[in-house]
């Protein structure tokens, strides 16, 4: 006879005791055949401990934004919207008055270039150029309450993006210029407009054309909007900014001497220089026992690396993982590293991560395309 | 040069707060005071361990999303090293508040400020440990902590410890390790451009400021000779602080 054993269905014993719930359904299977070969260790979603959702991203789903994206992760559902807005140079506090000649167009790139866009990013973060703002909607999880102050969350996931934006470098400040003569960057009609215009007012006007300045810029307004949460936000949300980002077209602006202001073009767009596809990759550690007897040396008892983790996975584990990389040049280059709460990721487990993080850059930027 | 002054710090430097600790290195002056374990409000109030809240104030101005950002990262970090389930609950309250931090003299200061500030991370993590020791918070570790930037300049790669604002600001990448005095690494957060190999050199450089115990100077001193003077040496550092608090408060023995 064998002692009673009380049946729970699935989903009540996930509620009632989350941690062994998820501890013997990566257990199970190895414990189930008992030979050498072992399956691979199952998550209580289905999926293995290394397979992330697969990422569904659809440009252009908002008509009125500028740039926009749905990216979907599973069930985590992301709408991100871009939307420019031109802020004047008087406007801005503490401006520092920013010309160019012509002739030294192509230098000042170079320069830009060789210094690591010292400048630019000066420009985006100094001016706040771009303004990134996340809002977890409140029927997306149950842990979201109707009419709180942002949560820290929510706060944390803004900061995490903007910073990623100044560090990586995705949006560079000569598309948010305009200047106060069509230059080379401001599309093909102004060219021509002022080739026109120099072959009909002559050397006077090309005098007044060696002094172009700055006039305005482009701020960038970038929501976020979670629709359904389940876990993982910061790739998600991340993809969604990325995706945004290189779907957005800004209306051709310039300056308009008589009427002293800056008039946008209705019907011509410019699409952002969006430079490289960096992709955010995040793994949860899930310990085999909780965190009473968890020492801080080395890693002890077993534990999993969940890599994409849902939101039972999240509650569960203390320690995650975020790298944030970019092999659009071929060589594997990291952005972001952020690795909080535990100890059991060390210098291998770092390592190793890359070539996880590699994966799955290959992955989003297949969804993206 | 900021990064060769040695780190200072005081401990109990607040009469009414259980614990508290001063600390000041590489321009940055913060303030922590400790309370606890006390009791929890309703809603932080977890029924197997202590909630452990870190509140962190500029130097100017009010907290926004970038103190939330660091609040957050100091939180999941000090609860790894606190026993919290020695506390159910309970609450265990530290807050820090940044007194002085370095200007970059290149740009406008600006009061709010969104992006983060990966920088002063190492003085924030300092203070708490020191302040959690002062409170006599029971731990199973202490950490430390250090950031260190990488610049190219005249086409090499190099190193710096302990970066100054504009540093990190030309510099490729900065990056902050935390480590716990078992040797394991507890906090890791880099931003900006860099590959595995520089990563994994930033690693043996911040675990050599951070994890250098005592005794090993004596007998390494020529083999660690380059790397000791890349930076102070913080366990050591943090152990000696507490053993002159120790002993001052003994004095009357």
């Amino acid at each position: 006879m064998t002692a009673p054993t009380v049946k729970l269905p699935a989903p009540l014993f996930a509620k009632l005791s989350p941690h062994p719930f998820l501890l013997r359904n990566l257990t199970s299977t190895s414990a189930s055949d008992g030979h050498g070969d072992r399956p691979p260790a199952r998550r209580t979603n289905g999926r293995g401990t290394q397979e992330t959702r697969p990422l569904l991203t659809k440009p252009s789903s908002l008509s009125h934004a500028h740039g926009s994206s749905l990216v979907r992760l599973g069930d985590t559902t992301v709408l991100c919207g871009v939307r420019g807005e031109l802020l004047p140079v008087e406007r801005i506090p503490q401006f520092r008055p920013l010309s160019r000649t012509r002739d030294s167009e192509g230098d000042g790139e170079g320069e830009e270039e060789e210094g690591g866009s010292v400048i630019g990013r000066g420009e985006l973060r100094d001016y706040d150029l771009l303004v990134p703002n996340i809002e977890l909607a409140t029927g997306s999880a149950p842990q979201f309450l109707p009419g709180v102050p942002p949560t820290t969350l929510a706060q944390t996931l803004s900061t995490r993006v903007y910073s990623l934006l100044h560090s990586t470098g995705l949006v560079r400040a000569t598309d948010l210029r305009v200047w106060s003569t069509a230059g080379e960057g401001n599309g093909k009609k102004n060219k021509e407009d002022v080739e026109m215009g120099e072959a009909e007012q002559g050397e006077g006007y090309r005098e007044m054309e060696e002094e172009d300045r700055v006039v305005a810029y482009w701020v960038l307004y970038i929501d976020l909007l979670f629709v359904s949460f389940d876990g993982n936000p910061f790739d998600a949300a991340w993809a969604a900014v990325v995706a945004a980002l290189r779907d957005t077209r800004l209306p051709v602006a310039r300056w308009d001497p008589e009427r002293e202001t800056v008039v946008c073009s209705r019907t011509e767009r410019k699409e952002l220089n969006v430079s490289g596809l960096p992709v955010a990759c995040t793994a949860a550690v899930f310990e085999e026992k909780d965190l009473s007897e968890v020492g801080t040396g080395v890693a002890e008892g077993r534990h999993w690396l969940l890599l994409d983790p849902d939101r039972l996975e999240e509650s569960l584990c203390r320690e995650t993982i975020t790298m944030v990389v970019d092999c659009s040049d071929g060589e594997t280059k990291i952005k972001s590293i952020e690795k909080q709460g535990g100890t059991t990721i060390g210098r291998e487990l770092i390592r190793g991560f890359a070539g996880i993080a590699e994966k799955r850059w290959k992955e989003v930027k297949d969804a993206t395309k | 040069m900021t990064a060769t002054t040695a780190p200072e710090a005081a401990l109990g430097v607040l009469p009414r707060s259980d614990g508290s600790a001063k600390y000041s290195h590489a321009g940055y002056t913060v303030t922590a005071s400790v309370n606890g374990p006390i009791e929890a409000q309703r809603r932080d109030e977890h029924a197997y361990e202590a909630h452990v809240d870190v509140v962190v104030r500029p130097a100017a101005g009010v907290g926004g999303t970038r103190e939330r950002h660091l609040e957050s990262l100091l939180q999941s970090s000090l609860s790894q090293l606190i026993l919290v389930k020695n506390f159910p609950r309970s609450l265990i309250q530290i807050v820090l508040q940044v007194e002085d931090s370095p200007e970059n003299d290149y740009v406008n200061t600006k009061l709010v400020q969104a992006s983060l500030n990966l920088a002063i991370m190492p003085a924030l993590v300092q203070t708490a440990v020191l302040a959690l020791l002062s409170a006599g918070v029971p731990m199973r570790a202490t950490a430390t902590a250090t950031a260190i930037a990488i610049a190219r300049q005249d086409g090499a790669q190099r190193i710096i410890v302990d970066p100054s604002p504009r540093e990190i600001e030309t510099g490729r990448s900065v990056h902050v390790l935390a480590f716990t005095s078992h040797g394991g690494l507890l906090l890791a957060e880099s931003e900006g451009d860099f590959t595995v190999r520089e990563w994994d050199e930033v690693y043996e450089t911040a675990r050599a400021i951070c994890c250098r115990s005592a005794p090993a100077k004596d007998g390494m001193a020529m083999l660690l000779d380059d790397e000791a003077t890349g930076g102070p040496d913080m366990r050591h550092f943090l152990r000696s602080t507490m053993e002159s608090k120790v002993v001052a408060d003994l004095h009357w023995k």
